[in-house]
């Protein structure tokens, strides 16, 4: 932990800048916010339209469950994928989604499911690469761009949204908001307030892909090369 | 209304009926029309090519001559739109700059000025046959004259206009860049040609003549059909 | 690699592209699909005009406070476990990247796309401490198989057929399979993912820095970034000093006019933000994170008319649509910044000498200008360019500058213009036939090359003007 040079180097900018060095900087108010317009006054069924027709562009399954047959959804997507092994993110959300019943019974049936957490190590990530289905809870979802935001942290590791083929986001619909200019606003809150953001910060839009080759679109290359994502319908719940 | 012309050094050269044609366009609204015999050319050939002071030159000679012009208007975007960087051009010359500016709040491109100042649409001519238009870069993307033409040769009676495919590419002309980079120049302009026999239509129809030179030239060389004709010699057709 | 990558001459360079047919169908092709999307995206979005107003007042706002900027980011960086490293020059940075590579006793390090390190010759810098680097962006990857430069900022492979890539893969990587684009990729991904969790160091760019939480961005479509800066221990991360944004709210916007320019979509599959080292209880992510923030040139540009130069945010939308890029191709510019963009940083950044012919290589038709997200003039500092080549370098040839001032005198002189206008039609009789002229005398020879040329009318406009008033006066008379 260190700075280096940062003394010599800004100073030759402010020197550019035929200026002395700035100790502070006003944030002008900008002369448009077109951004603010976005689905503006939209709820939560209009959001969750324009949702889903964005994961038709992204080649993403959405699939609407409610908070009791959320295992068994989950189930079918083991079933429809051929999935055995599932890394999952951990921490409250499981419990109160009722998850950590689901996947012991599941691990009943043979299912091998690791869910996330700190005690696990550095062994987890090996865990997430054998794994072929990673599960994980969306924090705030975008619905233009159809975005999963994910904070990572000691439940939600990085690997788990990475490493396995299929990549399942379960989304509560309370998480729907119309684009990337609520969630920077939600982290831009909470930076001026003190509270550091997450170490990373993953806006996820479906599998990965790249045009590379002749521009031709190919789904899948680093990262998942499937997404489903399951909407909950939490307001009841 | 007085309207001094602006002929541009192309058109005045090449194709004097375009002039023509502009005048009679211009007095069949009502337009008084004087040639101010002080001009030359807006200095775009060198200014463009980076020798500033070599265009100052021109750009005076230029402000000097409309200086008393009630309305200035030129066949051609890219010309105009030259006039409108004078004040820019003149920026250390605080004097020249403001008479460059009193210019520039009179100068129209014949179109712009047409539609915008006439508040003309229909000029009622007849024109027979199918045309497509190649809508000039400067014209378009920095002297935002956009629509005015297309609204103009709409209403032509007799024309068809058919649509050219990839028209908001450049030709190629770029002035001195047709020269100094002509082999680039050349692959643009072919692409262009070839963009303008696809339509099958029987004219070209453009709004500055440096663009038309230089598509026309490459389809002449081709040996293809296509007439090239300014868009003033489309609107004073009867 | 530095910014420049190769030694030929600019007419042999423009002439290959030329050559190139397949290149150009390529570039062709691309550039229709890359408009196409851009066109869409901004008109599903709405309100273009006044997001790329919003693009341009945030990237001036944060040039003219760069230096306060930078320094709180630097702060944040720090604050959050990371070290940050000022680099003046290239070799500054490289010598660090390679001390901390030594300090690591790195063997391997993964690298995801960063023009920046192309820029500054990271690898290079790397191989020679003795360090595997791998390139894990699919495009770039190929290129460093073939020892090939990139030619287009956002798909760097652009010139390349699947064939091609597929020899590559057969020579390089003893690849068997077919040249089907999903399968060449299959490949990649295998390979590279055991590549991805032996390194000991990931090297990212940075597509923007936010100074508020000291966060660094990338936006990326095949996820390569996020194994980069989730695997290896150690994290380096290399941005030029101007890739930055005041907070997150900057950043949205910012990301939302990059991913819609660049490619078309509302957001490519991954922005990845992050912040410092992995915290105590987290398993994965870096333990270690390196920021390098570097000038290299940059900020000479700062406080000059150049400045809106470094608002640049690398979509390409002014490759995509210029019609000199698609004859002649990336490579022909020599500079890992080609097209318009290209043409106005490079000479900024490595000078006039090596680049003079770049600020020509446009006709100045400003579909760049039009086309760019923050409204950078791209074309005015083209011919800001060309007037500092003519008047302070001094770079152009004698003839031209004899022409030009021939051109001064004549221009302001209506006597000598309107003599001109008279004699022209006589002076190229000899080249004349039929109103054409096919094969013209001194500079004219250039341009009846490719086209012919007409000749002059036989009476000029304005002594048919001249004449008429002539008439009317006598008619009035009468």
């Amino acid at each position: 932990m260190a700075v280096y040079n940062r003394e010599r180097f800004l100073d030759q900018l402010a020197g550019r800048l035929g200026r002395p060095r700035k100790t502070t900087a006003d944030r002008p108010a900008y002369s448009v916010q077109p951004q603010e317009r976005v689905f503006q006054g939209a709820d939560q069924d209009q959001l969750l339209g324009k949702l889903k027709e964005q994961c038709e562009i992204i080649h993403t399954s959405l699939v609407e469950t409610t908070f009791d047959e959320l295992g068994d959804t989950l189930r079918r997507v083991w079933e429809e994928g051929h999935i055995q092994n599932i890394v999952s993110a951990g921490g409250p959300r499981l419990e109160a989604y009722g998850l950590l019943d689901v996947y012991e019974t599941m691990r009943q049936e043979g299912y091998n499911i690791h869910i996330w957490d700190e005690q696990g190590g550095r062994d987890y990530v090996a865990e997430a690469e054998k794994a072929g289905a990673g599960v994980v809870f969306s924090d705030v979802t975008l619905a233009e761009s159809g975005t999963v935001t994910l904070f990572n942290d000691r439940w939600n590791g990085r690997s788990i949204s990475l490493l396995p083929e299929t990549f399942v986001a379960i989304i509560p619909k309370s998480t729907l908001v119309p684009r990337m200019t609520q969630a920077a606003q939600i982290i831009h809150e909470q930076e001026k307030k003190g509270v550091p953001v997450s170490s990373c910060v993953s806006f996820i839009t479906g599998p990965s892909n790249s045009a590379d080759i002749e521009m031709n679109l190919i789904v899948g290359v680093h990262g998942p090369v499937k997404a489903t994502y399951i909407l909950v319908d939490d307001k009841e719940g | 209304m007085n309207v001094s012309l602006f002929i541009t050094c192309l058109c005045d050269t090449f194709t004097p009926d375009v002039g023509k044609d502009t005048v009679q366009l211009l007095e069949r609204f009502g337009c008084e029309v004087d040639f101010p015999a002080g001009q030359t050319c807006c200095g775009q050939p060198a200014y463009n090519s980076g020798y500033t002071t070599q265009s100052k030159q021109a750009v005076k000679q230029m402000i000097t001559a409309f200086e008393a012009s009630e309305y200035v208007v030129g066949p051609s975007g890219s010309c105009v739109q030259m006039i409108k960087e004078y004040p820019n051009i003149l920026k250390d010359e605080p004097e020249w700059q403001k008479r460059a500016e009193h210019l520039v709040g009179r100068t129209y491109e014949l179109t712009q000025f047409i539609v915008d100042v006439l508040q003309v649409e229909d000029v009622h001519s007849t024109f027979q046959g199918t045309a497509t238009y190649h809508p000039s870069c400067h014209m378009t993307r920095l002297l935002g004259v956009k629509d005015a033409p297309r609204r103009l040769l709409e209403n032509v009676e007799g024309l068809t206009l058919v649509d050219l495919p990839q028209g908001e590419d450049c030709c190629g002309f770029g002035g001195t860049f047709a020269v100094k980079n002509a082999a680039i120049s050349a692959q643009m302009v072919e692409e262009k040609s070839c963009h303008v026999t696809a339509t099958t239509a029987e004219y070209l129809i453009g709004g500055d003549m440096g663009c038309l030179m230089n598509i026309g030239g490459r389809l002449s060389r081709n040996e293809e059909d296509v007439k090239v004709l300014h868009i003033a010699q489309v609107l004073n057709s009867q | 690699m530095s910014i420049k990558i190769g030694t030929k001459t600019y007419a042999d360079r423009i002439q290959e592209g030329i050559d190139n047919t397949f290149m150009r169908s390529a570039v062709s092709s691309a550039q229709g699909r890359f408009r196409t999307g851009r066109l869409k995206a901004a008109e599903e979005l709405g309100d273009w005009e006044d997001w790329r107003t919003l693009g341009e007042e945030i990237r001036r706002h944060t040039m003219e406070n760069l230096d306060y900027y930078l320094y709180q980011l630097s702060e944040q960086v720090e604050k959050r476990g990371g070290t940050v490293f000022f680099a003046e020059t290239a070799e500054e940075a490289n010598a660090y990247v390679q001390k901390v590579a030594a300090e690591k006793q790195a063997r391997k390090v993964v690298k995801s796309k960063s023009m920046v390190t192309e820029e500054i010759g990271l690898n290079e810098a790397l191989e020679k401490s003795g360090c595997e680097v791998v390139e894990s962006d699919l495009g770039e990857w190929i290129l460093q198989l073939d020892e090939d430069p990139p030619s287009h900022i956002v798909t760097p492979a652009l010139h390349k057929n699947k064939s091609q890539i597929r020899e590559t893969f057969v020579s390089k990587k003893g690849y068997t399979k077919t040249d089907d684009p999903e399968e060449l990729a299959a490949f990649a991904r295998e390979q590279l993912r055991q590549d991805f969790l032996e390194a000991d160091i990931g090297v990212t760019g940075c597509n923007f820095a936010v100074a508020e939480s000291g966060s660094v961005t990338l936006v990326t479509n095949e996820g390569n970034a996020r194994m980069v800066s989730t695997l290896p221990d150690t994290q380096i991360a290399v941005m030029g000093m101007e890739r930055i944004v005041p907070t997150w709210e900057e950043l949205e916007v910012l990301v939302s006019l990059l991913t819609r320019a660049a490619v078309g979509q509302k957001l490519t599959s991954y922005i990845t933000s992050l912040t410092g080292t992995r915290l105590e209880d987290e398993v994965d992510g870096p333990e270690d994170f390196h920021l390098v923030i570097i000038d290299n040139g940059r900020s000479k540009i700062l406080g000059t008319e150049f400045q809106s130069a470094l608002h640049c945010i690398r979509c390409a939308a002014c490759i995509n649509v210029c019609p000199v890029y698609r004859h002649v191709g990336g490579h022909s510019y020599n500079s890992i910044y080609p097209g318009p963009i290209g043409a106005v940083l490079t000479p900024l950044l490595d000078g006039y000498e090596d680049h003079k012919e770049l600020p020509y290589a446009s006709s100045l038709c400003a579909a760049c200008t039009e086309a760019c997200p923050v409204k950078i003039p791209l074309h005015e500092h083209l011919i800001r360019h060309r007037e500092i080549i003519v008047e302070k370098e001094q770079k152009t040839t004698k003839a031209e500058r004899l022409a030009m001032d021939g051109f001064a005198k004549w221009a302001s002189s209506p006597a000598a213009y309107k003599l001109s206008t008279k004699m022209a039609g006589t002076v190229l009789k000899p080249w004349t036939k039929d109103g054409m002229i096919k094969k013209g005398p001194g500079p004219m020879k250039a341009w009846t090359e490719a086209r012919d040329f007409p000749a002059p009318a036989k009476k000029s406009f304005r002594t048919w003007f001249d004449e008429r008033e002539k008439r009317r006066e006598k008619d009035g008379r009468l």
